[in-house]
């Protein structure tokens, strides 16, 4: 019997959202303090209603629950799903108050493409773009791409915090506590911050011959959006505008550290380094790194479009990077980048939907999971090979020694099986529409696997229902069904329960 | 016969020389981006306005984006409708030719409306596949200018209010407790 949730449920739900709307608002003050240092008095503007809401909506969250409420596993799953969905529609209030958008479901796209790390955009004309508003954009994907929840329980966890933790598609605790967890995350993302930033500032300055201002603009920008493997540049041409190896270069390093586990980072932090090596996950991204990377490049041949092999496996590799760690970053045109048929297409779309690693930034299946896929058919095959007594190991490396259960490989098969039916319900949407099998297939394995490259298809003039479409695969493929699953579990509960 | 003779010389020198620049065939950003390869090593010339940043490289080039969209002759604040993405290509300038333009485009203002002429590079294997156009000669047709911005007073004092509001439920809750 479904039991129908009581207004307790909803106190305790509001008050965590309030609590997190709280440490948006603190957030949001950044932008307004750099619009206001640019003197950007429009966005100013935007900028003091977004915050104003959260902080309204924070404070009346917080006082509507008792403190000594304690949060459930139903629960946070549920303030996860909602949180992943509100935020965006108030971090949209800037964006649509810029005059950037044709419609105001147009903005609330481009939050929640900022917000999953997917950069997808509908945004117009991002070469006129306050700096405020470009740094808005970006910050979205450094917030969503590290985690709102995160951010949150960096500040409290109380007793629910580890179902915040894990409902945000969190794999692994690196430390004993979620707070301390949460905060090796952070203290790892200000080391890259630090270096990606300087780094790419540099090549701005002195190799690009930018003026030093914009250098670190520039930097900042493509950092937040290539650490958390989000995608948005501040020009329109993404990377391609800055015709640099070097840049490409810097920029690839931040992409493959977002796309690496957490877990991994600690052990690349605190050793032993042979143990990252001998990680399932690490064998298995470098496995279809290495494959999708040949396929792309063999189809790209075929093409005809590049004339050497300095500029096929250059500009190959980076944008076979960039779909792989789910970035979304390109260095040709979407107009270019629709004429990869053949080969070209099948590796960049199959690197898109394999995706990054877990507890990452990156989104997609993972390779953790496909790796466990690959372990649990072939333990099958050699269960049937071997005579019927016969054991078959089923040890595998993962930060330590551990064991491919029934459970494991059950729960790997479903959350795998429900990407490739996310990937199927986009293309089957833009099929509907007339789109090309290609097109859809390529732009629906994008925004499920929160990749971010484009062929075209998304644009301002695309359909209502399959900009829906998109908006909810992103949602969807970012927090990895299951708190989505349990908020729809709770809707119905309410409306059908007893 | 000396007259055949000066002839066919002015023949052959008008043969050999250069073709001047308006002989470049004229095409939109939005055919270069379609026509990428079949325009590969060809002289074109394009009209569009420079946005971004000037890009001052040691090897006496400037490199810049050039926009031939729907916002540069009227930008979005001027009252364009939101159609869509920038649509640009990257123009390396010779320093020489740069030197006097107008700020390139941004929030603050439009950039300079420039006619370029130059060799289109598509997949340049001396810059591993990188696609922009060698400019070789350049001209303003519209100069840069200042954007106007109108400060959103409506926006400003709603913010103002509802960040009122919010410390006005938080001290009176406080209070309560």
């Amino acid at each position: 019997m479904l039991i129908r949730p009581v207004a307790e449920d909803f106190r305790v739900i509001g008050f965590y959202m309030g609590r997190i709307f709280l440490v948006v608002a603190a957030a949001s003050l950044l932008p307004l303090a750099w619009a206001g240092i640019a003197r950007e008095w429009n966005p100013f503007g935007s900028f003091l209603v977004m915050s104003g809401v959260f902080a309204l909506l924070g404070v009346i969250g917080v006082r509507l629950a008792p403190k000594e409420s304690e949060l459930d596993w139903s629960h946070g799953m549920v303030v996860v799903a909602l949180t992943w969905l509100i935020v965006p529609m108030i971090g949209a209030i800037p964006l649509l108050l810029s005059g950037h958008f044709g419609r105001p479901l147009d903005a609330l796209f481009d939050a929640v493409s900022g917000l999953t790390t997917t950069g997808l955009s509908l945004l117009s004309d991002v070469d006129h773009l306050a700096s405020s508003l470009n740094f808005w954009r970006h910050f979205l994907q450094f917030l969503g791409g590290q985690g709102i929840i995160l951010a949150a329980l960096t500040i409290f966890a109380g007793t629910g915090g580890i179902t915040l933790y894990f409902g945000e598609a969190r794999d692994e605790r690196i430390l004993p506590s979620v707070t301390s967890t949460a905060r090796f995350i952070w203290a790892v993302s200000v080391v890259h911050l630090i270096f990606g930033v300087t780094a790419l500032g540099l090549v701005g300055w002195l190799v690009l011959g930018f003026e030093l201002d914009r250098s670190i603009f520039h930097g900042l920008m493509i950092f937040f959006a290539g650490f958390d493997t989000g995608g948005f540049s501040p020009q329109s041409t993404s990377i391609g505008y800055y015709h640099s190896a070097i840049f490409e270069g810097v920029t690839a390093l931040l992409m493959v550290a977002g796309a690496m586990s957490f877990g991994l980072h600690y052990a690349m932090w605190r050793g032993p380094r042979r143990s990252v090596f001998a990680n399932l996950e690490t064998r298995t991204i470098l496995s279809t790194f290495g494959f999708t990377m040949v396929l792309t490049i063999v189809g790209l041949a075929a093409t005809g479009l590049f004339v050497n092999v300095a500029g096929l496996t250059r500009q190959g590799f980076f944008q076979i990077l960039s779909a792989h760690t789910g970035t979304g970053f390109s260095t040709v045109p979407s107009a270019e980048l629709a004429k990869w048929g053949g080969l070209a297409f099948g590796g960049m779309a199959i690197a898109m939907a394999l995706g990054g690693m877990g507890s990452s930034t990156a989104g997609g299946v993972k390779s953790l999971r496909i790796g466990l896929t690959i372990k649990a058919v072939v333990n099958q095959v050699r269960q049937v090979l071997l005579p019927e007594h016969a054991l078959v190991g089923t040890a595998y490396q993962q930060s330590g020694r551990k064991h491919l259960t029934p459970a494991l490989v059950q729960s790997v098969m479903i959350i795998s099986l429900l990407y490739v039916a996310l990937y199927l319900l986009g293309a089957g949407i833009g099929l509907a529409y007339g789109i090309p099998l290609q097109e859809s297939l390529f732009e629906s394995v994008s925004a499920s696997a929160n990749v971010g490259l484009s062929v075209g298809v998304t644009d301002p003039s695309m359909p209502i229902l399959l900009e829906l479409t998109y908006m909810v695969q992103m949602w969807a493929g970012r927090l990895e069904f299951v708190a989505v699953f349990s908020l729809l579990g709770f809707v119905y509960a309410w409306v059908r329960g007893k | 016969m000396r007259t055949l003779v000066r002839i066919t010389f002015l023949a052959n020198v008008l043969l050999f020389i250069p073709a001047p620049a308006s002989a470049a065939e004229e095409v939109s950003v939005t055919e270069i981006l379609e026509l990428g390869a079949e325009l590969a090593g060809e002289e074109i010339t394009v009209e569009g306005e420079l946005v971004g940043d000037y890009g001052f490289r040691d090897d006496g080039s400037m490199w810049t984006q050039l926009n031939g969209d729907v916002y540069v002759h009227q930008p979005l604040r001027e009252g364009s409708q939101a159609v869509g993405a920038n649509i640009g290509i990257a123009v390396r300038v010779p320093v020489e030719l740069a030197e006097d333009l107008d700020p390139p485009g941004g929030y603050r203002n439009r950039g300079p409306v420039v006619r370029v002429t130059g060799i289109w590079n598509y997949h340049d294997s001396t810059r591993p596949g990188e696609s922009y156009l060698e400019v070789q000669s350049l001209t303003v047709t519209e100069p840069g200018r200042q954007l106007n911005e109108e400060v959103n007073w409506t926006a400003l004092i709603l913010g103002a209010l509802l960040l009122a509001g919010a410390g006005v439920v938080a001290l009176l809750t406080r209070s309560e407790d």
